[in-house]
């Protein structure tokens, strides 16, 4: 076949086929590019799916002439789209023109097309994830949801709790409560019991018989031990309400020894043979000085010895000492009956002895252990037991060498004076007292000097001249009084102002309003008179006046004086004592504090307010404690008293702030310093 | 699948609209009745899926048969088509995902690839995790990417009976390459005409066929 250049070129072609697509002539075009002759099938061109496009173009052509119809063919062996014009040519023949659509042309449609697929398959990617944010989010909105409700649940538990936690607070301040009221009750009956059989066994009416003397005796250890359970009680009720005080001094791990070994040797018991038991108190390898209260040691350890000498029949009862870095530790071992490891927790529980033939011979409070566990957490430490049934038992007081508030204490005296704040001399034997000014003073501008005692505060005294002094009136004796005085005579001390605070109770509250002792029942015979020596002059019948609405209280009294010196004057209720005051101006009065018909303070206001009774000395004695609405009105009369209990921050600060401001103070001056 | 069917006329309705943007060459007009007269209507993904596109694709097949359109118009079409697709798959909500891996592809020389992106949006929308390999696909691509991808199962596309034989081929290279426990399905307009022989596990079309089919050949109850 030979071609032209225009045929070669060419991507046109016509021919003519029959009805049913059955070529009857075509050109070298036709011949070229769809590979066909003189009678092939134009179908057989068709790429697979299109014939029936085929189909339709020859029997429309037939009727009307046809134009850009496209058909898929396979051009030059491969599909390729072309374009037809067909009409009728004569019956039966059609003449068909075609144009093959340019290869390029389909292959950069099929190239966008691919691109656009590449594209769309990014968009779905990006919609994917999108959708995975989304069900992430949703899915952590509904784990908050969940969160939240049981955090709701929580918060409710919290709150049913904290419902607990205060009813359980309040049952246990009711019962703090009833038992200290209880125990103060038990206590004036036992008084006039001890001091009843005190006078008969001193033959003071008379000798009485063995017999008698016996039964006396009796009756007075009976008195005794009830009045060491109601003492422990009220230690323990105090030590559970935290109203117990530290006292923290420094002292000597040896002489500490020394003075129980002396107290407790009479606990051994005499056996009529001879003792069995042995007490015996190892000496301290080294006497280093711990920093505690040596009275609530003391105490502990009193009660683990005296317990240890109760359950062991023979053997020895040890007490060992040592200090281990910061931590002082007391064993108490004895051989014996031991403990079942089942009561460890049980002996510490009150009034949870265990049973045994020993312990229903031996007697004791049942709560000289839980008193002595809490005395030991009070110092800061634990008490432990171990032991084994039938051989003996080692009680282990581990306590801080120096109690965490003194070690506090230490470092806020070894603290460098602060130019810029002015000092407070802060006359304070209680500790936490002492941090709760150093934390309300420091933040107003004032430094904080603490003075434990009144000796350290004449010497801080004498070395720095304070912006004021906060005195707290101390329980021990006149001191706090004296020294109060003192700096007010003082020409280089009478203008710092001195505030005076503390603790509101009837023994403070008393002295304030000029009460000259404060003593609590039972009154001790001998310090009564020790007393009345010193206030009388001597050589002189001196008066006593006894107020008091306790008819059996009286007559203690009257008999403890009878052999002295005293003439007594009696007086049952508030009024008649006043009057009989007045009347009589004796040389002391022992006011009871509680009478039915008026106060102990409203006996002291008329005493103190009248000239004739001003001067007379006045001691109350009390058995009887304090409730609030006696607090309350307390704290209403007083003014320059503040009470500790109700020693707000503000209420501090503005009292002293005034306080220095009438002393012309403020709290931006340099404080001189005075050698 | 179909929760919010809507009512057939209304479904044709928006077939009728969306073909007419689509011949005009309008995508904007075309995404627009999708989404704002049919999702945002109530009308389910699945339904505007096969209801609108798929039915108006199948018409414009008809309309370049009858040559009322140009092969360019109907590559437009298709064009819009397969966008439209893409928006309807970010206006679904893909069901919790099942951790089965699909690889969907067209076979080598087919070019129609909207069949084969409808069965894969599908079958993403179901909850599987699918590889779309898109149109003309070679032998080669196709063992390479079940080489790097591991599916659990592998969806074949052919439009075109033309592309059986290519169909064929794909499925006995599938069989003798490495796993030859890979469960194989295939499916297309060609796969119904035809009573060609396949070595596949099984074969469907309608898309919720497929996606039953591929749950079942996975080992996940429907």
């Amino acid at each position: 076949m030979t071609l032209s250049f225009s045929e070669e070129c060419s991507r046109e072609l016509s021919l003519v086929c029959d009805s049913d697509g059955t070529i009857l002539q075509l050109d070298k075009r036709a011949e070229r590019i769809l590979g066909v002759q003189v009678g092939s099938e134009l179908r057989a061109c068709m790429v697979a799916g299109s014939e029936d496009k085929l189909k339709t173009m020859l029997s429309e052509a037939r009727n009307t002439p046809l134009r850009n119809w496209e058909l898929a063919l396979l051009a030059f062996g491969k599909p390729a789209t072309l374009s037809f014009c067909a009409r009728a040519a004569e019956p039966h023949k059609l003449e068909l023109h075609a144009l093959v659509l340019p290869d390029n042309y389909g292959e950069t449609v099929e190239h966008l097309s691919s691109t656009m697929s590449q594209m769309l398959g990014l968009h779905r990617e990006i919609s994917r994830q999108k959708k995975e944010l989304e069900t992430k989010t949703h899915e952590l909105l509904k784990t908050n949801r969940e969160l939240d409700e049981s955090n709701r649940g929580v918060l409710s538990l919290h709150a049913e709790l904290a419902d607990k936690a205060e009813s359980l607070r309040h049952s246990a301040e009711v019962r703090g409560r009833v038992v200290a009221n209880v125990s103060h009750e038990f206590r004036t009956p036992l008084h006039t019991i001890l001091g009843l059989s005190r006078l008969l066994l001193d033959a003071s009416d008379g000798p009485l018989t063995d017999e008698q003397q016996k039964q006396i005796r009796f009756i007075r250890s009976s008195a005794e031990e009830l009045s060491a359970l109601v003492n422990d009680m009220l230690d323990l009720s105090k030590a559970e309400s935290g109203k117990m005080l530290l006292r923290v001094n420094p002292f000597g791990l040896h002489d500490m020894i020394s003075s129980l070994r002396g107290q407790l040797r009479p606990l051994v018991p005499l056996a009529p043979n001879g003792t069995d038991v042995e007490l015996v108190f190892e000496e301290p390898s080294t006497d280093a000085t711990l920093e505690t209260d040596q009275g609530k040691v003391a105490q502990v350890l009193r009660n683990l010895v005296s317990n240890a000498l109760k359950f062991t029949e023979r053997g020895e009862v040890r007490v060992s000492v040592g200090v281990e870095g910061d931590t002082a530790h007391f064993a108490v071992s004895d051989t014996g009956i031991g403990i079942g490891a089942a009561d460890y927790a049980h002996i510490f529980e009150e009034f949870g002895q265990v049973d045994s033939p020993l312990q229903a011979k031996v007697k004791g409070t049942g709560l000289g252990l839980p008193l002595s566990r809490k005395l030991a957490e009070l110092l800061g430490g634990t008490l432990q037991v171990e032991s084994e049934l039938g051989k003996g038992s080692t009680f282990r007081l581990s306590i801080p060498a120096c109690h965490p508030e003194a070690h506090e204490i230490k470092q806020l005296e070894a603290r460098p004076l602060d130019p810029e704040k002015a000092p407070v001399l802060v006359v304070e034997d209680d500790r936490k007292t002492i941090f709760i000014y150093e934390k309300y003073l420091a933040n107003a501008g004032f430094q904080v000097v603490p003075a434990r005692n009144i000796d350290h505060a004449r010497n801080l005294l004498r070395q720095l001249r304070p912006a004021a002094i906060v005195l707290d009136i101390m329980l021990d004796g006149e001191t706090s009084w004296n020294f109060l005085a003192e700096v007010k005579r003082d020409p280089r001390t009478h203008e710092i102002p001195v505030l005076v605070v503390t603790v509101t109770n009837k023994e403070q509250k008393a002295r304030a309003l000029g009460a000259d002792e404060f003593w609590l029942k039972p009154v001790d015979q001998d310090r009564l008179l020790r007393k009345l020596r010193a206030l009388s002059r001597p050589g002189s019948s001196a008066k006593v006046l006894v107020i008091d609405d306790d008819d059996r209280a009286r007559y203690l009294m009257r008999k403890y004086l009878e052999k002295e010196p005293y003439s007594l004057l009696e007086a049952a209720t508030g009024p008649e004592g006043i009057t009989c005051a007045r009347e009589q101006r004796p040389d002391v009065i022992l006011l009871d504090f509680l009478l039915r018909d008026m106060t102990a303070f409203d006996v002291l206001d008329d005493l103190k307010g009248d000239p004739r009774t001003r001067g007379i000395p006045v001691v109350i004695i009390t058995s009887h404690m304090l409730d609030a609405t006696e607090r309350q009105r307390l704290a209403a009369e007083t003014e320059v008293i503040l009470s500790k209990a109700s020693l707000s921050r503000e209420l501090a600060i503005h009292r002293i702030r005034d306080a220095l401001q009438k002393a012309g103070v403020s709290k931006w001056s340099t404080p001189g310093v005075e050698h | 699948m179909e929760v919010h069917a809507a009512p057939g006329d209304e479904l044709a309705q928006l077939r009728a609209r969306y073909l007419r943007a689509q011949l005009a060459g309008d995508l904007d007009d075309a995404l627009r009745l999708l989404i704002e007269d049919g999702v945002h209507r109530g009308m389910s993904v699945p339904a505007l899926q096969r209801g609108v596109l798929r039915e108006a694709q199948l018409e414009i097949g008809r309309l370049w048969q009858e040559n009322q359109i140009s092969v360019a118009q109907e590559h437009m079409a298709t064009a819009i088509s397969n966008t439209a697709l893409s928006y309807l798959y970010e206006a679904a909500s893909r069901a919790p995902s099942n951790g089965k891996r699909v690889l969907v592809s067209c076979v080598e020389g087919e070019l129609h690839e909207f069949p084969a992106r409808l069965v894969a949006d599908g079958l993403d929308l179901a909850g599987f995790e699918v590889h779309y390999l898109g149109a003309n696909v070679s032998q080669e691509r196709l063992l390479e990417a079940v080489a790097a991808e591991q599916p659990d199962l592998v969806a074949l596309s052919a439009t075109m009976s033309f592309n059986l034989s290519a169909l064929q081929n794909a499925v006995r290279t599938l069989r003798e390459s490495a796993d030859k426990q890979l469960p194989i399905m295939v499916g297309g307009a060609a796969c119904s005409s035809s009573g060609v022989e396949l070595d596949a596990d099984a074969s469907a079309t309608e898309v919720a066929d497929v996606i039953h089919t591929a749950k079942q050949l996975v080992g996940i109850s429907a």
